[in-house]
């Protein structure tokens, strides 16, 4: 099935144009046809992916486009990209079922399955494209559909602000990208990956840091690394379902993919900065959960926090672990979400101080929220601790300070986790959560079977995952990165310390109240304003569009509608004016024309009788 | 005292002011049209003076030519006149200002 995987982002394409026609019609606007169409590509996607294993790697032909070879479009299935198809047509197709149940009833539904399809076909696309352009496209189709749906509820003031921020920040990043896609052009002259990655060793180590570091500008903005991390706590505005698919499992990781997918072009330097900006990405936003009181909020600053131990795993040079951490963290990301989801659509609130006691209530999605708790908070044996556990190893091999940042993380991931599931899980019943029952069937199962992934997917690792995903790699950078990892048993301890200790800390503060959480607040209280303030950066951000921006707008706007405008306005009433002057000469009477050419001839024979030109 | 080519082009330039004044000072489209042909005719004269004066027969053939364009112009000028005074009911061109600004 491997040749045919061009059928695998086609099937969501033919769902959108289904449903955008005729989804009006459709009973649930199309979502049985949605679930139907991803459910097909899912197939083809694991029908390629055991390909993947018999034959290694496949690159298409490929359609050139615009008669230009450097716009060859093919596909490239390796075992990254089946990695990565398998996340996203696995937790696509389970979201876009869950949403059946989520999204039944809402007016606008019909849009909602148009878009999803449409952002399940470009992100499938993204992943298995093979040329930089390809992939920029795909690039900015999945930032459009992650707009649309964040904004999903658009009559929300709040949500069509979110969408807007969403967009116009990663669109920092997207320029970024373009501009290291066209350094590589102008330097190699194609942009066909693998023509690059053979290219590349050749290339002056400079050029190679630049291209490379405005590659990861762009997986920076796309997967919400410091400083351009602002917009995804915001996009938590759109359904929960959406923010499980775009926000938690599948593009914010496409930053992360591209950092993976281009690594051969990557330079020490740059992957020292990779490796730093993921670094204080994942301790900052882990410190920002910690107070946030929004239930969206807090897996969102914990979805960033882990995106930077992607970034910082790659950047480290833990490139397995990397690729590890992002199936499982799509598994049990993807399930606090939708569990949070099914709780929000019970309680019909964010705010986790409107809940409490909810296990009693909600058995299925308690135990879901759970596991998937159980795995992000490192402690083993679920996925999140092997995979935390390898990039843990990955970096103490690499620099002392980033391991501690990494480790004050990991500690802090354990804290917000199991903060979040005793406040909203365990403790006395509240008001909201006395009319609250269980989500439907249609919502439950979805939430089952991810929770077999997330409990599950960690131990892909011993069945040769690591092996697999650098096979990725060109063998002597493979065998490069392959003597960074491997278990450490000072780290492996250490990690399992920090995460009990950060669970224990949390239970005798919200389980069984020995410290109070309000001293604490208190106590630290520049702190704990500083971190709900989110660090003052959307304040900074803010001051510098209002202010900065705004204010040289007022003055360019000025000399444009003064001087610019003045000048062209001027020219045209100078022509005018003359136009008014010199018409006068167009007396209408014969004779006043006869005397003019009579005129012009003789003076024309008197010059020529001057110069003697004439004669 | 013999006729010379310096006679002839003394009578064509006669001719040319007399027209040229005609066709400067006249009211009547008419008289202008005639003026023209007088102007028209005095350089036909002069290409003739010249045409045997340098033994050249060129001169006359454009002459010839000349007189017969001169009647074709005549006759699209009187037409071009006829129709201005059916719809104007003079031919004095100084009250005929309908392209003017």
């Amino acid at each position: 099935m491997i040749e045919q995987a061009w059928l695998i982002p086609l099937f969501p394409v033919i769902s959108f144009l289904i449903i955008l026609l005729f989804g009006k019609r459709m009973k649930e606007g199309g979502g049985y046809v949605a679930v139907a169409f991803v459910g097909l590509s899912m197939l083809v996607s694991l029908l390629t992916i055991r390909d993947v294993f018999s034959v290694g790697r496949y690159e298409s032909e490929g359609i050139s486009w615009l008669g230009s070879e450097a716009f060859r479009f093919g596909f490239l299935i390796d075992p990254l990209a089946a990695v990565m198809l398998f996340v996203v047509s696995f937790v696509g197709f389970l979201i876009v079922v869950y949403s059946l149940g989520y999204m039944h009833g809402d007016p606008g539904v019909q849009r909602y399955y148009a878009e999803i399809s449409l952002f399940i076909a470009s992100m499938l696309a993204l992943i298995i494209a093979n040329n930089l352009v390809f992939l920029f496209i795909s690039w900015e189709l999945v930032g459009l559909c992650s707009y649309l749906l964040i904004g999903f509820w658009y009559r929300k003031p709040s949500a069509a602000s979110a969408a807007k921020k969403a967009f116009l920040v990663t669109r920092v990043g997207d320029i970024m990208l373009l501009a290291g896609i066209l350094v590589l052009y102008a330097k190699f002259g194609t942009l066909n990956l693998s023509e690059l990655f053979e290219l590349a060793p050749s290339a002056a180590p400079a050029t190679l840091t630049l291209a490379s570091l405005l590659l990861f500008g762009g997986a920076v903005g796309k997967s919400a690394q410091f400083p351009l991390h602002v917009w995804l706590p915001d996009a938590m505005e759109g359904p929960t379902t959406v923010s499980a698919l775009i926000h938690a499992a599948t593009m914010v990781k496409a930053g992360v993919y591209l950092v993976a997918r281009a690594y051969p072009l990557f330079t020490p330097e740059s992957l020292f900065v990779v490796a730093w900006i993921g670094g204080i990405t994942a301790l900052m936003a882990a410190t920002m959960a910690v107070v946030m009181t929004d239930l969206k909020r807090v897996i969102a600053y914990s979805t960033v926090s882990h995106l930077g131990f992607m970034t910082l795993a790659l950047g480290v040079g833990g490139y397995a672990a990397g690729v590890f951490h992002l199936l499982n963290h799509s598994f049990f990301k993807a399930l606090l979400f939708l569990s949070a989801g099914a709780v929000i659509h019970a309680v019909h609130s964010q705010d986790i101080r409107d809940m409490g006691g909810l296990w009693k209530r909600m058995p299925i999605t308690g135990t879901a929220f759970f596991i998937g708790a159980w795995s992000l908070s490192g402690l083993p044996p679920w996925s999140g601790f092997w995979s935390k556990d390898d990039i843990l190893a990955a970096v103490y091999g690499y620099s002392t300070p980033l391991f501690i940042i990494a480790a004050f993380a990991a500690l802090l991931s354990a804290v917000y986790i199991s903060r979040l599931f005793f406040i909203v899980f365990t403790g006395k019943e509240s008001e909201a959560v006395k009319h609250a029952h269980e989500a439907p069937r249609v919502m439950t199962v979805p939430l089952m079977i991810l929770s077999l992934g997330a409990l599950f997917s960690g131990f892909v690792r011993f069945a040769g995952f690591e092996e697999f995903v650098l096979n990725t790699l060109p063998a002597e950078l493979a065998e490069h990165f392959a003597a960074h990892e491997g278990g450490h048993g000072f780290v492996m301890s250490l990690s399992i310390a920090l995460a009990a200790l950060g669970i224990v800390l949390t239970g005798i503060t919200y389980y069984k109240p020995v410290l109070s959480a309000e001293k604490i607040r208190t106590t630290f209280k520049p702190l704990h304003t500083l971190l709900i303030d989110r660090y003052y950066l959307d304040h900074i951000y803010l001051f510098f569009a209002t202010k900065v921006v705004k204010d040289t707008s007022t003055v360019i706007n000025a000399i444009d509608a003064y001087f610019i405008d003045g000048l062209v306005n001027g020219i045209g009433k100078a022509t005018a004016k003359a136009g008014e002057v010199m018409r006068r000469i167009q007396t209408g009477i014969t004779q006043d024309y006869a005397s003019w050419l009579l005129l012009g001839a003789s003076l024309l024979l008197i010059i020529a009788r001057l110069t003697g030109g004439a004669a | 005292m013999s006729v010379t080519v310096f006679h002839y082009v003394f009578l064509a330039t006669v001719l040319f002011s007399i027209g040229a004044y005609g066709l400067l000072s006249s009211r009547n489209a008419v008289r202008m049209l005639m003026s023209i042909e007088l102007m028209l005719n005095a350089a036909n004269i002069n290409l003739v003076a010249f045409s045997s004066y340098l033994g050249n027969l060129s001169g006359q053939a454009f002459a010839a030519f000349t007189i017969a364009i001169a009647a074709a112009e005549a006759g699209v000028g009187m037409a071009i006149l006829l129709a201005l005074y059916r719809n104007f009911r003079t031919v004095n061109l100084r009250e005929i200002k309908e392209l003017r600004w």
